[in-house]
Order: C-alpha cells, then structure tokens, then sequence
C-alpha cells in the first residue's frame, strides 16, 4: 500500500534517512523499532512532506505522494498521529475531533465524533473539556480518536507510548492492535517500546543511523539476540529446558 | 465628558484595533506588520476621499474602508509574505518585508494625496475628521459610536474564531500548524484570511484614529510606535490582549497628557508619545508577558478567597 524507495531525507541541509526502503502491506501493521536518532520519526515527517525530501521516491497506492502538501495528504486517507504536539491542547476535546475531520461535512463530523466517544468512552466524560487539562493517557486516546475521525486507510503512529505509564501504555497497545482488527485499517507505527509492538505488529524494520539493518517478520526480529540486545536493549536469557526468555536489559529505552 | 476622554476614547478604539490587527498577524503568520502604519493611514484617505466627493458622514465609509484595507492585505500577503513564508524565511525578513511594502504604500498615499490636491482641490495633508461628524448628547457622535464599533468587532472576531469551523481551525492552525495541517486544515487559506482581517482592522483603526487626531498622508507612520507599544502591552501572543494593550495605551496617553499638563504646564504635551511608552515599560517589568499573561482568574479568585476568609 506505502511504498518508500530509495529515500533520502532530513531537515534543512542535515541528512537524516539513507537510502531508506520500506513496504507497508495492506491493512498490517508495520513496525519501525530503533534506538534515539535513528530517523523513525523523520521517516514519517518525510512521508507527510514535513520533513526535506532530497530524493527517493514514495508512493501510496501507486500515487506519488513526494511533494505533495500535508493538508492534501489528510485528504488522500492518511492520517499522522505525531510523538509531541498530537492534540490541540487549547480547544476542547469536541473541538480537537472537529478539527481533526475537518474533511468531513458538519453532520459526518458529529457522527463520527460520537463513534469515537464509543470506542473511547473516557473521551465522553471530558467532551467539553480543554485537551490541555487531560492526563497524557487521555491525550493519546484522543490523538488516536483525532486519526481516526479521517476514516483513514492508512495511518502513521509515532511513538504513542512515549512518556506514559507502563499500565496506560499497554492500553494505547491494545488500541491499536485493535484498529487493524476491527477497523482493518493499515498501520505503520514507529515504536520506543520495542517488545510490546514486535509482538503485536506483523511487519517490522529495524532502523539505525538512518539506515534499514534489518526488515522482516516482527515477532522474528524478537528472535535476533545481538539486534535485540544491541539496538532495543532486550536481552534474550535463556530459561528452563533451553527455551528463550526475553526481558528487558535497559527500561530507559524500553518504555521511558 | 471630559474632552480628554472623548478624544481618548476614539483614538484608544483606534489605537486598539491596528494593535489587535498586529498582534492577530504576529501569532498567525510570525509576521510584525509595519505596513499597518499605511494601511492605517488608508483607511483615513478612504474615509476622507468619501466625505469630500460624495458627502455624508465619515461612518457610512467604513464598508469601503474595511473592503480596502482588506485589499491590501491580500496584495502583501500574495506579493511578498506567502513567497516568504515557503522558503522558510526568518522573522526579521518577514519583519523587512512588511517595511518595504510599508514604503510603497506610503509613495502611493503621496501620490494619491497629489491627486486629489490637483484634480479636486483637496488637501488632505492637514484634515480635521471631527468637522465631518455629528453631535450626540453634547459630544461628537464618535465618541459613542467608534467605541461601540469596536466592540461590535471583537465580538464578531471573537465569535468567528470560537463558533465557526474556519475560525476554530484558524486557532488550531495558531496553536499547531503541523498537525493542523496533517488534520487537513489549508494554511495557506488560514494565512490569507489572517491577512484579509488584519488588513481591514488596521485601516479600520486609521478611520477612527482620524476622527481624534489631525488626518495627514503620514498618521500611520506617526502614530506606528504606540501601535506597536499596545501589542507589546498586550503580550503578543493573544489578540484579545493586543486590543486591550491599544486600549489602554491609547487611553493613558491622552489621560496622561491632559493631568500631567496642568501639573506641569503645556510644555508636557511634546512628550506625550513617551507616557504611554513609559506605561508600557513599567507594566512589561511587572508582568513580562504583557496583560494577557495578567493571571486574573487567579487574583479574583485570591481576593474572594480573602473576602471569605476575612468575614468567617
């Protein structure tokens, strides 16, 4: 469905992404896992054009989408759920969900926005509440509501558990696990929490320095000890009768 | 009223609305309008060019004026910020630009002052407005009249920006451009619109400016650091507050001439652009945010708190 060739891209004149290539299939969920400063987050930035694209190519759905303006990528069906600044802290949630389908005709915009006070009903409690004064679980649930309010077909999560509690982090998981599921839509997440999403996704890159070191299965990526360990800092130990075990070897990069 | 306050008044209503038209482009577009000084003086011309030719009162104008300065809003914005704006450039060019643009529409205020001097043997480099207007309970008209314009205005502003789907996404796009626009929110139109209010507010102001100050083809220019003076007092970074800056700068300034004046003599009246500026000093070293960052929620809610504590 998104198509990445040959990227290379950054911000200004400073050089992020190398040469980059990933395929995000249909309705699965992609997972890009890497340590700090290997360039996830600018390979979605590059994806909605607000990072420097230098040259490659990216297609979705077999249209070019390099060069093309964001607001017009929102109208193609993508939808960008950003690490920081993912919510309007100042307006209130309704209106955060509004601005989000601001596609959509009045009426759409009201349906849509009360299916999403469905699939998350702690959004329904703070309705008229100013999306600032959230906790940042809540703020999440709602990024993700403002994602979905486009009925996208594809949707590009950055980080989601960034920044929450391991208990609220597993919830926002859940969620997405549950919107290629349920929803069918197509996911391509980049992830701090390593483990959690190679479990959960089905395609996975590994990125370091801007570059692909490995591509492939997700849950197989939890079986390469030395890129685990290295890169995501999940060590492999091995348990009782040889099986292995996995845990976590630096929580800093786990789930901080 | 005092003749302080009357002229107080329209020129601080004045004062108020080129200030929120600075302020309004600034969170916008991070653009400081210096061009506002001409689009000021613009709506001065329009208004006197009306009541020359065609006659009537100076309000029946307004239409034109904001239709006008709405105009030379969109001829910045195409011509010299929105190609500014894509490459990138930083505030200091944006800042130039608007200066340059200032320049040329200065030259063509000349001209045009040149023109009507020529064909229709006006002379607008010393007009008096308050000669075009009407008495209403022993004051100029104005005085009621420009106040409660402005007041019309903030309020449609403000309803704008908070019930409409383009006003909401115009505060969204302020607050977030990056995931404005990823939610499908047109910049591009929200920075045009920015442009068209703020042009209109700033010849607006200029129009009611005139009506207390002598009208000439260099008001905007003079009249430029106080318009700046009430968006610094209002914090910069809330339109409400940079109409209250101009308010209150505008307000101070004539309330300060007329009591420093018969304290100390006439001589004072050379010196009234530096009492609103002093203002605005003394208030920015207390509150550096400017009133918008004034937390009066807070103080209400302390001095209630008190009251109750005191009386139980």
């Amino acid at each position: 469905m998104l198509t990445v060739k040959n990227l290379n891209s950054g911000y200004g004149k400073l050089q992020v992404l190398y040469d980059l290539n990933i395929e995000v299939p249909e309705k699965g969920l992609t997972v890009v896992v890497g340590p700090n400063g290997a360039g996830k987050t600018t390979l979605l930035c590059s994806i909605m054009n607000i990072a420097t694209v230098f040259s490659g190519e990216i297609t979705f759905g077999g249209e070019p989408l390099t060069g093309v303006v964001t607001h017009k990528l929102a109208q193609k069906g993508i939808s960008y759920v950003p690490q920081m600044g993912n919510v309007f802290a100042e307006l209130t949630v309704l209106d955060n969900l509004h601005m989000a389908g601001y596609m959509l005709s009045k009426a759409e915009a009201n349906d849509k926005a009360a299916q999403m006070t469905e699939i998350f009903p702690v959004l329904k409690k703070f309705i008229h509440r100013l999306a600032g004064t959230l906790s940042g679980g809540e703020r999440r649930m709602l990024a993700i509501a403002m994602g979905l309010m486009k009925n996208p077909k594809l949707m590009l999560l950055d980080e989601l558990s960034t920044d929450l509690a391991p208990i609220i982090a597993e919830r926002v998981m859940v969620e997405v696990a549950r919107m290629r599921d349920e929803l069918g839509i197509t996911i391509l997440m980049v992830e701090q929490m390593a483990r959690r999403a190679l479990e959960i996704g089905d395609t996975a890159y590994l990125l370091v320095s801007g570059e692909v070191r490995y591509s492939g299965q997700a849950d197989s990526l939890l079986h390469e000890p030395e890129l685990c360990s290295m890169y995501l800092g999940i060590k492999q130990t091995a348990g009782k009768g040889g099986s292995a075990k996995l845990s976590v070897s630096d929580e800093g990069s786990e789930n901080s | 009223m005092a003749p302080w306050m009357s002229s107080g008044l329209i020129y601080a209503s004045g004062l108020a609305m080129t200030a929120g038209s600075i302020t309004l482009l600034y969170i916008v577009t991070r653009t400081f309008n210096f061009a506002v000084a001409s689009m000021a003086t613009i709506g001065f011309i329009v208004v006197y060019t009306g009541v020359s030719l065609y006659g009537g009162l100076p309000y029946q104008y307004y239409p034109f004026v904001l239709i006008i300065g709405a105009i030379t809003g969109v001829i910045c914005y195409y011509g010299l910020n929105r190609p500014l704006l894509y490459r990138k450039a930083a505030e200091t060019t944006l800042m130039m630009s608007t200066l340059g643009y200032d320049l040329i529409l200065l030259s063509l205020i000349q001209m045009y002052s040149d023109y009507l001097t020529y064909t229709f043997k006006l002379f607008p480099r010393r007009v008096t407005m308050s000669v075009f207007d009407f008495e209403l309970y022993g004051e100029s008209a104005a005085t009621f009249i420009l106040p409660i314009t402005a007041i019309a205005c903030l309020t449609i502003l403000h309803f704008f920006l908070t019930k409409t789907k383009f006003g909401i996404a115009m505060r969204a796009t302020i607050e977030n451009p990056t995931l404005a626009g990823a939610s499908g929110i047109n910049s591009d139109r929200v920075y045009l619109v920015s442009w068209i209010i703020s042009g209109s507010m700033a010849a607006l102001g200029g129009s009611f400016m005139a009506m207390a100050m002598t009208g000439t083809p260099v008001m905007g220019m003079v009249t430029i650091p106080l318009m700046f003076a009430g968006a610094i007092l209002g914090g910069l970074g809330n339109i409400y507050g940079g109409i209250l800056g101009g308010m209150v700068i505008g307000l101070t300034e004539y309330a300060g001439v007329y009591f420093l004046a018969k304290q100390f003599g006439p001589w004072i009246l050379g010196y009234r652009m530096g009492i609103p500026l002093f203002i605005m000093a003394a208030t920015l070293l207390v509150f550096p945010r400017g009133l918008s960052g004034i937390p009066l929620g807070k103080i209400i809610k302390n001095l209630f708190g008190q009251k109750r504590g005191a009386s139980a």
